[in-house]
């Protein structure tokens, strides 16, 4: 049975799919849900230093409302409200923000992403002691980097599959186009995911 | 006396979370279509979680912990059917047809 709709499929057009209804009872839910798990994302992410957790489960948690509003509000008005520059924003400042942190401590003489390279500069002003540095520092990338990184990474990579897979004519240049871009950082592939997602919204 | 009457509780509910459970995890290999899964999937499970839950609130005592655990209990209590329903739902939509006596399993 399903397979016959199947193999009507394999002419390299995508199946028309019924329009999208939305549904009263996952509405409400996610409604319900929406601030609980944003806040718990938040938790999550701000109390990765010192007990379970930290950025990367709490970006994950914050990019899930995304997730869990567009299933219940539907996709493509999802990807309107939320615009494309701020889901690849948010994985570019993470990134600089990370980058910024680990590398100003090089510039002042020390290790790459040495905390403790901060006191001298900082100690004064701050009122903070020498460890004290290590454990904001890593607070600073997990919450100002990580967070932000995998947030807007699980964002531009949901709506690009949401927006389906390019026809098989079409595969070939992007695979190349992908291969070419392999040893880029991970920021580059958000992008191209979001650019992906807007150039398939576009057809649509 | 209250303590004996704690521990059998707890037990019961443990037994309870895990005979629904494994309702649950039975049903979802041996049932026949995507609909029913998602039923055994959802309701069998809900339960199971919630009485295993339920013991380990028990098993903790009163204070934050425990109130975590009956938040976690709420969540899943409200999520758990969403889900199952969406899952139906999505089935639905993409024309998979309920199975019916007779029809071979999927």
């Amino acid at each position: 049975m399903s397979s016959d709709r199947l193999d009507g499929d394999t002419n390299g057009i995508a199946r028309q799919r019924p329009m999208y209804t939305e549904s009263q009872v996952i509405m409400t839910t996610v409604k319900a849900v929406i601030p609980f798990v944003l806040t718990y994302g938040l938790f999550i992410t701000f109390h990765g230093t010192s007990s379970p957790g930290g950025g990367f489960q709490g970006g994950a948690l914050v990019a899930s409302v995304v997730l869990m509003i567009a299933f219940a509000f539907g996709i493509e008005s999802t990807r309107e409200w939320l615009s494309n520059s701020l889901v690849v924003g948010l994985g570019t400042v993470g990134v600089a923000i990370f980058a910024g942190i680990a590398l100003v401590p090089m510039a002042l003489g020390e290790n790459f992403l040495d905390y403790t390279a901060y006191y001298p500069v900082l100690g004064d002003t701050l009122g903070l002691k020498e460890y004290e540095f290590v454990k904001y520092g890593m607070e600073a990338v997990e919450i100002g980097g990580i967070a932000f990184i995998v947030s807007g990474v699980l964002m531009g990579l949901f709506f690009a599959l949401a927006a389906g897979v390019t026809p098989p004519s079409g595969t070939a240049s992007d695979a190349a186009e992908a291969s070419d871009s392999d040893g880029e950082t991970d920021v580059d592939d958000g992008e191209t995911a979001g650019d992906t997602a807007t150039e398939a919204g576009e057809n649509e | 006396m209250i303590t004996t009457a704690r521990i059998g509780l707890i037990a019961v509910f443990v037994a309870l979370g895990l005979f629904f459970t494994f309702v649950s995890a039975t049903g979802v290999i041996r049932l026949p279509d995507v609909f029913s899964r998602a039923h055994t999937a959802s309701q069998a499970d809900t339960l199971g979680a919630g009485f295993a839950l339920a013991a380990v609130a028990l098993t903790i005592g009163w204070g934050p912990t425990a109130v975590k655990t009956v938040l976690l209990l709420f969540f899943i209590f409200v999520t758990n059917p969403t889900a199952a329903h969406a899952i139906a739902r999505a089935a639905y939509e993409e024309g998979v047809e309920p199975w019916t006596r007779g029809d071979e399993r999927r």
